[in-house]
């Protein structure tokens, strides 16, 4: 991986940002939290709606129309400006336990993410009348809530991967 | 008191020595930030959004805004919080950084803007509530709102590249070596700014 890496920063979209680096990778990572927050939005007012904090006024359906293409719409922004992060700091990006396990959490977070918009959109009423009252539903509703906020932890703990001591590939070297 | 010394008084105090040593505090504490700074402007982009007749535009403003602004209130209360206890690990460097300065600034502004909101157009709520978007002062408000927060989310992630944190943590081997790695000479490679690794 360090390899690639390396080999990644010399190609000429990487060179560009890195000879660039003053302005690019802020931009970058400003754009990267505004795409965080969307999702961060998104799933808590989805999230506050199966635990009837709000939206009760709405059915979860309209609830999860409101939100679901702007969760899409967000992750697409994060899954382009998180590549355009990593060809631009290829070492410090993929070196790290942090990147590789926040990649894990978003798989499943987005994994969730799709299937819930399936189920729902396939079994609307019993959701309405029943899954969402469900405990179970409600306890993956805060379980989902703390992926997200594990996976913003994660993310910025690219940057400070040494708090994994022996974990980290950097600390390795 | 003058203002240096009370600077100098805040960052040496035990709880900003404590989280200067700690290898975890730091980023712990600034991840927390990002966690309540994304549910800030989250939030606030539901609001913002509505009030320009962008999303949500079938539901009552009253009803969105009950359901929506107490959970940006905790969030800023998080972020204000975080924020102050990175402030005091280093309170003379960001105090003289120029783009704390100019986020703290845009909070002010974003503050302003919303009090503006709050006696102009909430007061008249009733003759809106349903609309699909608020008059043109409360769409006016929106927008100014969404471009000072980003400008604050922007300024933001501006003092990180710009300021040195006061211990631990120098960008490792692999990052100050890379030029040389990669075979760049030394003297045109790009010069990273000053926190790179941040």
């Amino acid at each position: 991986m360090k390899q690639f890496a390396l080999w990644l920063s010399t190609t000429s979209p990487s060179v560009y940002i890195q000879e660039h680096n003053t302005w690019t990778i802020p931009v970058i990572q400003s754009i990267h939290i505004v795409g965080i927050a969307l999702v961060m939005g998104s799933v808590l007012m989805i999230d506050l709606r199966i635990l009837g904090w709000a939206w009760v006024d709405q059915t979860l359906r309209q609830t999860t129309n409101r939100f679901g293409p702007w969760l899409t719409a967000a992750l697409w922004l994060l899954l382009v400006t998180g590549i355009l992060m990593v060809i631009g700091e290829p070492v410090r990006e993929l070196v790290t336990f942090s990147f590789w396990m926040k990649m894990a959490l978003v798989a499943i977070g987005a994994a969730v993410a799709i299937a819930f918009q399936r189920t729902l959109r396939r079994h609307e009423q019993h959701w309405e009348n029943s899954l969402v009252h469900n405990r179970s539903i409600k306890a993956l509703a805060i379980l989902t809530f703390l992926l997200w906020v594990c996976i913003i932890f994660l993310g910025r703990l690219i940057a400070y991967d040494h708090v994994w001591g022996s974990w980290s590939p950097s600390e390795r070297q | 008191m003058d203002i240096a010394s009370l600077l100098d008084w805040l960052q040496n105090t035990s709880l900003a020595v404590h989280i200067r040593d700690s290898l975890f505090a730091f980023p712990l504490i600034e991840s927390t930030h990002v966690i309540g700074l994304t549910l800030v402007f989250g939030t606030i982009a539901i609001i913002d959004l509505r009030l320009l007749g962008l999303a949500s535009t079938n539901r009552s403003f009253q009803r969105l805004a009950a359901d929506t602004l107490k959970w940006t209130w905790v969030a800023f209360a998080l972020t204000a919080v975080t924020g102050a206890l990175m402030f005091i690990t280093n309170a003379a460097v960001y105090y003289n950084n120029a783009y704390f300065r100019a986020k703290i600034a845009l909070l002010a502004l974003a503050a302003l803007n919303m009090l503006v909101f709050e006696v102009t157009t909430r007061r008249s709520v009733a003759q809106w509530d349903r609309n699909a978007s608020a008059p043109p002062l409360g769409r006016a408000v929106a927008a100014v709102s969404l471009v000072l927060w980003i400008s604050v989310i922007v300024t933001g992630r501006m003092i990180g590249f710009t300021t040195t944190r006061a211990s631990l943590a120098e960008p490792t081997p692999v990052e100050q070596n890379l030029e040389d790695l990669l075979g760049f000479p030394g003297d045109t490679a790009p010069s990273p700014p000053t926190e790179e690794s941040k």
